[in-house]
């Protein structure tokens, strides 16, 4: 076995390899944190969806995401509602609406859900009894967020206010949150939609919900769909619409960006802290490099070690890095209630073992030039 | 004679005749040399920075000659030795290290010459981070002898007397021993050449005569050249032959007799006080 030079090089000079685990580990922590964030973002951006008791979407091809769904006729899903497979369909409307404050009496944007109060259109447990049906039919009642932010005011049942200079009146809660699209969503009856967007037609539909019987393939039925309606509607599956709108909050927006940069940042640290350490080591052993050069090794040899070195920093770096980073993760969700959903995935940590790897491998490359230099001649 | 003579100075201002002479080396047969310089010069910078450093340079090394070369600093003594031991490229004249031409090689033939060569410093040039043994092991690595090597490194350092010292780092050793692992790691490969420069310059005056007297048992015992580069009077008696050079030229090329009667105390001359 060759002797692990490049391993016993740095194991040697304990405080160097100190400073250096410390400065990958730290690295390695801002990019988990920073891929975390996203991931926590990416994951909450279109989390409503998983709340609709649908496996087909039907949405205008205009439609960025949700909140700017173009209307489209009615007639797509009752053409829909005739597929072999389609148990049921259902409306869907979306719209912002004013919503005041009682207290403060300020207006704020709010997003509207409006269905149909005989359809099962959601999952959510507090619509499901024939009282909260019963409530939703009322007049100017609709049910109100719970995890909107506290600036729309008191959320209590029968707390009366004014949405876009209506009277509006509080007939239950749920808890669905609104993502990126939404600081706040209400649900009302079709019949209130139409009467608060007036005029809103209601056969110009937001979303089509498409419910399918339970054996179905929802990628089959996705395709029969798609075969039987015109272009100025898009078919999509449950992942499929959560993929679409993620994709645009994450990438339409600065949101990926922002955390992109970070990532781009803490790996730009990490190389100036490798480059340092491993320029350091060389500086301090460029004689006996000469050395190994006089007695015979190769400029690729010495190449080699630096490049080791390099990779031992990485993974030595990497392991406290992970280990630090799963109990921020551990910390954020706990600070945060579990709204930030930071959770280490499996596709991650390879991932971040990769960069680590790379953001080592350029610091080695860059300061590898050096030992390539080491002069035999210059020992003597 | 003794390992030291107080007068025993370097004296360039010597009577003898210039090279070559007395051991009658430079003979028109072609007889197997370890060394053969012709008609070497050497430069160092380009262009109008162009300094020559050797001037014609004509010199044989036979196998198994024990040879101190000497003369003030600048004279361009380590200059010849870093070509001798093919560390640098040489463009002008012929310099045949083990009967190969290096003269107009490349860098990587360069360094298939060198794994025949030993190269002892100075400074030792070892690795704190390895052990005796591990430092002597790096170079049997080149060999690709990966069984036999930690053997190999041990016995090595136990002809040194180092056996007690093999799995030591350099910071528990004396200036003295790691001199001998520096000289270990040197030999161990038994290169047929060993290139050494002031290999005694940092031990004080008991290691140092042990340190020579040991590469002069192995030359004699394995038939090995050695060139050294030396300033250090009191070991020149190890020497077959010892050779002065003068501001890039071999000034004289004399055995031991001669060298000490030209440098005796009595003729001796101030100038030796400049180096």
């Amino acid at each position: 076995m060759r002797t692990p030079l490049a391993f016993l090089n740095l194991v040697h000079e304990k405080t160097r390899l100190g400073v250096a685990i410390a400065g990958v580990a730290f690295a390695v922590i801002l990019v988990f944190m920073n891929l975390g964030f996203l991931g926590a973002l990416s994951e909450t951006a279109a989390a409503f969806y998983a709340q609709f008791n649908a496996d087909l979407f039907l949405i205008s091809p205009q439609a960025l995401e949700i909140t700017t769904a173009t209307p489209f006729p009615i007639e797509r899903i009752y053409q829909v509602a005739g597929v072999e497979g389609v148990e049921d369909v259902m409306p869907l409307y979306v719209n912002y609406i004013q919503w005041r404050n009682p207290e403060t009496r300020e207006n704020r944007a709010i997003f509207a859900f409006g269905i149909n109060p005989d359809d099962p259109t959601f999952l959510l447990p507090e619509l499901q009894s024939a009282q909260a049906r019963n409530s939703l039919r009322r007049p100017n009642t609709v049910f109100f967020d719970r995890l909107s932010r506290p600036e729309y005011g008191p959320q209590e049942t029968g707390t009366r206010t004014e949405a876009d200079r209506r009277d509006v009146t509080i007939g239950g809660q749920y808890s669905l949150g609104g993502g990126f699209a939404a600081d706040g969503t209400i649900i009302m009856s079709d019949q209130n939609f139409r009467r608060y967007f007036n005029p809103f037609p209601l056969d110009q539909i937001s979303v089509g919900l498409i419910k399918l019987e339970e054996e179905v393939d929802a990628d089959e039925a996705r395709l029969a769909v798609m075969e039987l309606l015109p272009e100025d509607v898009e078919v999509y599956t449950k992942e499929g619409i959560i993929a679409r709108d993620r994709n645009y909050w994450i990438n339409a927006t600065s949101t990926g960006f922002i955390f992109g940069m970070g990532v781009a940042v803490a790996l730009v640290v990490g190389v100036v802290i490798v480059y340092q350490i491993l320029y350091t080591d060389i500086s301090s052993h460029m004689k006996q490099y000469a050395t190994l050069k006089a007695m015979g090794y190769r400029s690729g040899f010495l190449f080699y070690t630096v490049l080791q070195e390099s990779v031992i920093l990485a993974v030595l770096g990497f392991i406290p890095g992970f280990i630090l980073s799963m109990i921020l993760y551990q910390l954020t969700l706990t600070a945060t209630s579990g709204t930030l959903p930071v959770v280490m995935t499996l596709t991650r940590f390879i991932f971040v073992f990769i960069l680590t790897i790379f953001m080592c491998g350029i610091s080695g490359l860059i300061s590898v030039n050096k030992v390539i230099q080491a002069d035999p001649a210059e020992v003597f | 004679m003794t390992d030291t003579e107080p007068g025993a100075g370097m004296n360039k201002n010597s009577s003898v005749a210039p090279i070559p002479s007395a051991n009658g080396t430079a003979t028109a047969v072609a007889e197997p040399v370890a060394v053969r310089i012709r008609d070497l010069n050497f430069f160092f910078g380009q262009g109008d920075l162009r300094k020559q450093v050797l001037y014609d340079i004509n010199l044989d090394l036979p196998y198994g000659q024990i040879v101190i070369m000497t003369g003030p600093s600048g004279s361009g003594k380590t200059t010849l030795l870093t070509l001798i031991g093919a560390l640098r490229t040489v463009r002008e004249g012929s310099l045949s290290v083990l009967d190969q031409e290096i003269v107009g090689l490349g860098r990587s033939q360069l360094v298939d010459v060198r794994r025949n060569i030993g190269f002892i410093f100075q400074a030792h040039n070892l690795f704190d981070s390895l052990t005796a043994s591990k430092n002597v092991e790096m170079a049997i690595e080149l060999t690709e002898d990966w069984q036999e090597k930690r053997e190999r490194a041990v016995e090595m350092l136990t002809q040194l007397g180092l056996s007690d010292r093999v799995d030591y780092k350099p910071k528990s050793l004396s200036g003295g021993q790691k001199q001998r692992v520096a000289i270990a790691r040197a030999l161990v490969n038994q290169p047929p050449l060993l290139l050494a420069d002031e290999p005694t310059a940092a031990l004080d005056k008991k290691s140092g005569r042990d340190v020579v007297t040991l590469m002069q048992k192995l030359a004699k015992e394995e038939g090995r050249t050695i060139l050294m580069v030396t300033h250090d009077n009191r070991i020149l008696d190890v020497a077959d032959r010892i050779i002065t050079m003068v501001d890039g030229r071999l000034e004289t090329d004399e055995n031991l007799a001669q060298f000490v009667s030209s440098h005796d105390p009595k003729s001796l001359d101030r100038r030796m006080f400049v180096m």
